[in-house]
Formats: C-alpha cells, structure tokens, sequence
C-alpha cells in the first residue's frame, strides 16, 4: 500500500505537478508510515519563520525585478563595453560579464536572456560574429551568474546545507567568497576560446570619455556593490539586513532618482517577484518536514552505505555527482534542486571527505550548465522563443560553449583550492 | 460573478504582498540604523520580520495561481495539447487534495498553539501568526479544485522566464 503511493507520488512529479506538492506528500505519507501525527507539516512549515537568512531572498529578488523594470540592463551593457570592449574578442568578453552580473543581481531565472540577450544579440551579429556562436553566447550566459554574490541559489545552498548540519560549519560570507575564483575561471576560458577562434573579430578602441560617461550615467547604481558586499564584510549588518538596505537602495535608485519605474508598476512587480519567492519558500518549507523524515528514517545514512559499497574514492564520487547533477540541472528549476537534493547529496559527499563549501560550489556549478543541457534545459526553450529560432539549432549552437563551461566543471570539481583557498 | 470574485482576490493578495514587504523592508533598515546609531531596536522587531516572511510565502504562492508553480515540464514539453490538458486535471486534482489536507492539519496546530497560548513575536500568540496557513492553502486547494474541472490554457515558455 505505501510502496504503490510512493509510486504514486513520482508518477504525479514526473507528470508534472508542482513539486511542492509532490514533496509535501511524500513527507505525509513518510511520517503516516512512521505513525506520527500529520500536524507535523504544518509544524515544520512554520520554522520559516524561524530561520533569519531567509528573510534575504524576498529582499534581494525584489531589487533584481525593479532592476529589471528599469534600464539597468542597457547601462551594465555600456559600462562593461566601455571597459572591456578594446580587448581583443571584446564584444562577447562585454557579453560575459554583463550576463554574469546580471544573473547574480536578479538570479537565474531566464530573465538574463530576455533582458540583455536581446540587447547583445545583434551587437553580436553586426560585429562579425557568426550566428550560431551569438545565439550559443546569449543562450548559455543566462545562467553564468550563479556562483557570484549575491545570487539567490548560493544563499539558498547555504541556507539548507546549514540546516542540515553536517561536515564542516560554513558560513554565507565564506560561501560567497567561494564562488568567486570559479565564476572568473568560467569567464576567462569562454573568453580564451572566443579569442582563438574569433581573432581577428574588430574591437573598439579604448575611449576615457566613453568610459566617463558610461560611469556618469551609473552613477546610482554603481555604490550597489558596496552596498551589498560593504555591509556583510564590515560586519555592520546582517545578510538579511544587507539585502533590506539593498532593496530600499534599488526601489530609492529606480523610482526616484533615474524615475525608470512608475510607482504604479510597483504593485505590479512586487506581486511577479513575490510569486517566484513564495513558490521556493513553501517548497522549503515542506521540503524541511521531509528532511526530517529521511534524517529520523536515516535515509542519507543508508545512502552513504549503499553508495560507498560501490563507490571506492572520492573522485569517482564527483564524477558520478556531476553526471548527476547535470541531467538534474536539466529537468529541475535550480530553486527546487537545491532545495530537494542538497539534504540527500550533502551526508554523503561529507561522507567522503568533501568540505560543504566546495560541494555548494560543484551543485551549482552543474545546476548552471544543466539549464541549457540538451534536450530540455530551460534556458534553451526561452532563448527559442525570444530570438524565434528552431530549438534544435539552439542545440547546436550551444553545444561548443558547454564543452567549454565541462572543462571549467572539471577544473573546479577536482581542485577544491579554486573554491577554498581563503579556508 | 465569478471573474469579479478572481479580480477582488487578485487586488487583495496584491495590495497583501506589497504591505508586507514593504513594512519588512521598513523595519529591517530600521533596525539596522538604530542598533547602528543609538544602539537599541525593536525588541519584537526581527521576530515581526520573520512572521511577515511566513505570510509572505503563503500569499506569494497563493498569488502563483495553479500554473506558477516550480514543476518538472518535461512531459508537457512534448505531449500533445490533449494529452497535456488531461495530465494537468489530474495534477492539479492531486494538489488540491494535498492543499486542503495541509490546510485541515494546519487548524489542528492552531487549535493547540490557541489552547497552549504559545508566544509568536511581541505581544502577538502563534495561533495568530500561523492563521495565514489554513486561509492561503484553503484557497490554493479550491483554486487546485478548479483548474482541475477548467483547465487553464497551457501557458508559454515566456510567462515561465
């Protein structure tokens, strides 16, 4: 009887249904068999209000949609240009790193395609660059923020991997400093490649007043980053209370100063992002009610046992967790990976000697790639709808920079240094 | 009249969100410039926040309608539209069920934590804080309930970005 609606309950996940109630009823049906009383879901639903860092996620998600709403895309774009342009393969470097920025301020959630790939797209294209390497750069780019402050999935890690107490103690602040060299390492062999294969591409001449006014027409934005990072180094306050002060910074920056977003939209973009919020908190919320069920039945346990009978070393561990990890980031929305599978993964990994922090940066560094994995990563389906392209040439199209971004998944997976070397 | 019922909801659950975030952000920064400044706060200040973040998440996902939510799109990426609509009365029936029943087991902890008089934040009993549980899973399962009988169109790739 519990078997067939275990059974049941991945036939609703694979058939689509939302999958905070498909983790909510695998944690019903976990505690029925287990003779505890139901109230226990909604007990453990409420430690949402118990958990501090979680208060950052509706903060820092609503600046990065108000950021949206505004220009800031277009002024990232003319700064990084002016910056980076002169480089040799400027244009896409440009690319890269705007998308990268992007993506960290406003999370992973395609919105990078939509907002900055429709501006680089055809810069791309009357700059010489083929159309296959431009849609492959605007497709894959969407999601090379991740590992950079203050992306929502890093802190969304930290929160559940803290939750679960095991391996080494971490903290945020570590986790972000982490991501850093790994995100850098992405950007430069992306750049490296295009640079061999699109040389002789024209670039723009370094111009200081370019740059000036670049500079000048950021102005409100560009204290963001001290902001952000200024508070959480100096101690002065809290993650959560960095995120408050960056979201009043960006509603004060968009609405008043640059007056890019009329107060009558505000209902409008509160209510988008606290949809997005709203719909990854409940899947943690439930998702802490199932947790405890596996760690009270010590499923992560029994796991580890199964897994170590067969798995010897710790390498062969992280290729299987990328080969994972990968198909994973393709089916799943990062949100729900993380939430869903760093309670099973984490005991494991810590099992075999891996440290929190590098594992944080490995799930997510596949999570990212994951989203424009053939046949069904998400980042695909968006960027066909946006530039009205055929999703097959998609395919192809990103097919180079993902052999690119596995060399740079490697390189992190098996030199923990490049994500610990502040420990 | 049903349609007038959607639009009134959809206006409060809006005008919910931005209340609260907006009073979140209010007192988070203000306990930030007064521990900072005078060195004091809001006793009840960080307990609010939190509470308003519960709530917060209960409306947010209630305000997500039964097409917003995280799911696994692979079947419906590449099933037909009749076969797509037909999975989507089964799904959306299975979580109207697991709403309604999140719902019934949230009144009992109410009726506990009401009988216990257990603290939530400042003067203000749990019981209070937790309401929010059974009113947002309740219309989540009716809404569940009935997309199941009225599919909703099938939606774009966009709306999902």
């Amino acid at each position: 009887m519990i078997a067939a609606l275990a059974i049941g309950i991945v036939a609703m996940a694979i058939l689509g249904a939302p999958l905070f109630a498909v983790v909510m009823a695998a944690a019903m049906l976990g505690f029925f068999a287990a003779g505890v009383d139901l109230a226990v879901i909604p007990i453990e639903l409420y430690r949402i209000a118990d958990t501090p860092l979680l208060v950052a996620l509706p903060f820092f998600t609503f600046a990065g949609y108000v950021m949206v709403a505004a220009k800031t895309s277009e002024r990232l774009m003319n700064l990084t240009r002016a910056l980076f342009g002169w480089m040799p393969s400027g244009l896409p470097i440009v690319g890269f790193v705007a998308c990268a920025v992007f993506t960290a301020l406003t999370g992973a959630s395609g919105v990078t395609i939509v907002a900055l790939g429709a501006l680089l797209l055809p810069m791309l294209r009357a700059n010489g660059y083929t159309e296959r390497y431009s849609l492959g750069l605007v497709t894959t780019s969407g999601s090379l923020g991740l590992l950079i402050v203050p992306s929502v999935p890093l802190i969304l890690y930290g929160i559940v991997a803290q939750q679960m107490d095991v391996g080494e103690p971490f903290t945020i602040q570590q986790l972000f400093l982490a991501g850093l060299l790994p995100a850098l390492l992405m950007i430069v062999l992306l750049s490296g490649w295009t640079a061999l294969r699109h040389g002789g591409a024209p670039r723009t001449v370094f111009e200081g007043r370019a740059l000036w006014q670049a500079i000048k027409a950021a102005r409100w934005e560009l204290p963001l980053p001290f902001v952000v990072l200024g508070g959480i180094y100096s101690g002065l306050f809290a993650i959560s209370e960095a995120a408050a002060m960056t979201a009043l910074y960006v509603l004060v920056a968009e609405v008043f100063l640059y007056r890019e977003v009329a107060i009558k939209r505000l209902a409008g973009i509160v209510r988008e992002s606290m949809v997005m919020v709203g719909s990854i908190i409940l899947i943690l919320g439930v998702a802490l009610a199932f947790t405890n069920f596996l760690v009270d039945a010590e499923v992560p346990q029994r796991l580890f046992e199964f897994v170590q009978a067969s798995v010897s070393s710790p390498l062969t561990f992280l290729i299987l967790l990328n080969i994972l990890l990968l198909v994973l980031g393709a089916v799943l929305d990062v949100y729900a990976a993380v939430i869903i599978m760093v309670p099973l993964l984490l005991p494991v990994a810590v099992g075999y000697g891996i440290h929190p922090v590098h594992l944080g940066i490995v799930f997510l560094a596949n999570l990212q790639i994951g989203y424009f994995t053939p046949p069904i990563g998400m980042n695909l389906f968006i960027a066909s709808y946006r530039f009205r392209r055929p999703v097959l040439e998609l395919y192809a199209a990103c097919l180079p920079f993902m052999a690119v971004l596995l060399i740079a998944l490697l390189l992190i997976t098996y030199v923990p240094f490049l994500s610990l070397w502040f420990l | 009249m049903l349609s007038s019922v959607a639009r009134v909801l959809r206006r409060i659950e809006s005008g919910l969100l931005v209340a609260l975030l907006l009073a979140m952000i209010g007192v988070a920064v203000y306990q930030v410039a007064a521990r900072n400044l005078f060195g004091t706060g809001l006793t009840w200040g960080d307990g609010m926040v939190r509470v308003a973040l519960l709530w917060l998440t209960m409306i947010g996902a209630m305000a997500a309608g039964p097409r917003g939510h995280i799911r696994i799109d692979v079947v419906n990426r590449f099933a037909s539209e009749r076969i797509a609509e037909r999975l989507a009365r089964i799904t959306n029936l299975f979580t109207a069920i697991l709403c309604f029943a999140l719902g019934w087991y949230s009144v009992t902890l109410i009726g506990w934590d009401y009988a216990d008089g257990t603290p939530g934040f400042g003067p203000v009993p749990a019981w209070i804080c937790e309401l929010v549980i059974p009113v947002a899973s309740g219309v989540m399962g009716l809404r569940y309930l009935i997309a199941s009988f009225h599919p909703p169109r099938p939606d774009t790739p966009e709306s999902q970005a």
